[in-house]
């Protein structure tokens, strides 16, 4: 086996014991960056010379008998929307497309040993289900290269899946990681809100929006977890508390663990070979020791409209700072500044960032507040309230992360509400700002990876973790690396 | 519900090409008709998370950046300053 096939945990192992240099890790994923990058297109960045730079730091600091993270020396690919210092941070569009931030975000401060290997593509500022909106190229999907790898994390997903990261860090607005974990066939974690700093992300929604991990295995996604979670003074929304089982593997125990399953989430509009893996996945459970039962979650038909009125609406406020001033895209030949505002954010920005700027103006706007952006908060805690009374009876909800495997490139880019309605499943846990956990449940007809969508009470990552672990022991690993053609 | 595209785009400091303004101004209605069905709530809202204030950071004076690093984005400066077209006559 070449060291990029395999995981985190392995790779640290090995390094660990000197069975291999992280320099060599290093040199086995930028090996497979260039034997596939060119068609999978998961990166707007490779960064191997400071790859290199950084995994020979670490050689030589393990050499000295320095005590390192776990996380010393693994390659690592970055969501192109997390600031990392001195390196070109486009968000994935013409307006940043020369941004060079002069600091690191906090979670790229607490992975200062990782060795980056690259900036992954993605949706234009996090707005897509396919990162098809890319201002540079679109991804493809590792396990059938004709379909998209799912967005807006579409990069970094991609990037795990091919083998050309060990991990990688993505975020999630309303279902960003978790729809290309569930498309790609890894595992992707979308933390409960405030468990880990955004400071130095590039907002798009801030009472929404959350960094989380990726990877090939659950141990994986616990190991990078740990190492970014935590309060930062930085980030006034990071919540203050401790994390006193951040460093406990999962444990795949699930006796006696209640899982709910609710019905609004299974019905009409999920597919059939979605459900059947999904319940295939839920039998196995039941027979480790799991308490199945039925719930229900009577709001979740109004979900995907509430979410599109609050994120368009966050996204117009948040979105207003890019207007060619300070850094960025600026237009030419502009006389006064409002036509300088004008005219970069009109060259600045793609079709899919205006349409849902001018979603969220139109939704704030005098006249137009009470009926679209209040009501869809009301619903919002109606959400919440519903979540938190069903994990009184439930320790956590299993549903599908999508109705469907991945659709075909180019299938939904001229209808947004067909592409809306892939995140159908995920929308509602950014709602409520629960943790969500998309592990690899199966495959389609076409062959396509199927995710199931593992959601748990505020700060439970935990529990979602040990129960994806369960079930990982009994199903096999998600880590083999497709052959890409 | 009808849009009127050109307003909203002037509102959010954005012009639409006139070939493309029938285009997103069907999308935006389309959207905004699948956001209709929100039902009527009567309860009001809390617009703080009572499990989770936001508590800000004391007010300290720390190192900033150096304001070179931070001018090395500016697509256009001089004398230490970010240039902008005139503004006041």
């Amino acid at each position: 086996m070449e060291l990029y096939e395999m995981t985190a945990s392995e790779l640290s192992r090995l390094m660990r014991d000197k069975a291999c240099s992280a320099e060599e890790a290093a040199k086995s994923v930028l090996g497979q960056i260039a034997r596939v990058e060119g068609k999978v297109g998961a990166y707007i960045t490779v960064t191997e010379e400071g790859a290199l730079q950084k995994a020979r730091e670490i050689d030589g600091r393990r050499a000295k008998g320095e005590e390192l993270s776990p996380l010393a020396g693994i390659p690592m690919a970055i969501k192109d929307n997390i600031c990392t210092k001195g390196v070109l941070t486009t968000c994935g569009s013409k307006m940043l497309h020369n941004f060079v931030p002069p600091y690191n975000a906090t979670v790229m401060e607490r992975l200062t040993d990782a060795v980056v290997v690259g900036k992954a593509n993605m949706d234009e500022f996090a707005m897509g289900s396919s990162c098809e909106t890319s201002y540079f190229h679109k991804t493809a999907n590792p396990h059938g290269l004709g379909y998209v790898p799912g967005g807006s994390s579409g990069g970094s997903a991609a990037a795990v899946a091919a083998g050309e990261a060990v991990l990688a860090l993505g975020s999630d607005t309303g279902g960003s990681i978790r729809l290309p974990a569930s498309y790609c066939g890894i595992v992707g974690l979308k933390p409960t809100y405030g468990a880990v700093s955004r400071y130095g992300l590039v907002a798009f929604a801030s009472s929404l929006d959350q960094i989380g991990p990726f990877g090939r295995s659950v141990d994986d996604v616990a190991m990078l977890y740990s190492a970014i979670c935590g309060g930062d003074p930085m980030d006034a929304t990071s919540a203050k508390r401790d994390y006193p089982d951040r460093d406990a593997a999962p444990s795949g125990d699930v006796k006696g663990l209640r899982i709910g399953l609710p019905k609004e989430y299974f019905g009409a509009g999920v597919e059939e070979e979605t459900r059947a893996a999904v319940m295939n996945a839920v039998s196995i459970l039941e027979k480790k020791g799991a308490v199945i039962k039925e719930i229900s979650l009577p709001s979740t038909g109004y979900a995907l409209s509430a979410y599109y009125m609050i994120s368009s609406a966050e996204a117009s406020s948040n979105l207003a700072r890019f207007d060619g001033v300070k850094y960025g895209y600026r237009a030419e030949g502009c006389e006064g500044l409002t036509e300088l505002y004008e005219k970069t954010r009109s060259e600045g920005f793609g079709d899919e960032v205006k349409r849902r700027i001018m979603l969220g103006t139109f939704v704030l706007s005098s006249g137009f507040y009470d009926a679209y952006y209040k009501r869809a908060k009301q619903l919002q805690q109606q959400i919440s309230a519903e979540f938190a009374a069903a994990f009184a009876g439930c320790d956590l909800i299993l549903t599908p992360t999508s109705p469907s495997t991945a659709f075909r490139m180019g299938e939904n880019l001229d209808d947004p509400l067909k592409m809306y309605a892939a995140d159908i499943c995920t929308v509602t846990v950014n709602i409520a700002g629960l943790p969500g956990l998309s592990v690899p449940c199966g495959r389609g007809a076409n062959n396509m990876p199927l995710g199931m969508q593992l959601i748990g009470p505020k700060f439970a990552e935990k529990t979602l973790l040990d129960a994806a672990k369960a079930y990982e022991n009994e199903a096999g690993s998600f880590r083999a690396i497709p052959e890409i053609q | 519900m009808k849009i009127d595209i050109q307003h909203i785009a002037k509102l959010a400091r954005l012009s639409i090409e006139e070939d493309k303004a029938a285009m997103f101004e069907k999308q935006m209605e389309d959207i905004v008709a699948m956001c209709e069905n929100l039902p009527e709530i009567t309860a009001g809202f809390d617009p703080v998370d009572p499990d989770h204030p936001m508590a800000l950071r004391r007010d300290e004076i720390t190192p900033s950046f150096p304001r070179e690093d931070i001018l090395k984005n500016a697509p256009h400066s001089q004398a230490g300053c970010v240039v902008v077209p005139r503004t006041v006559e």
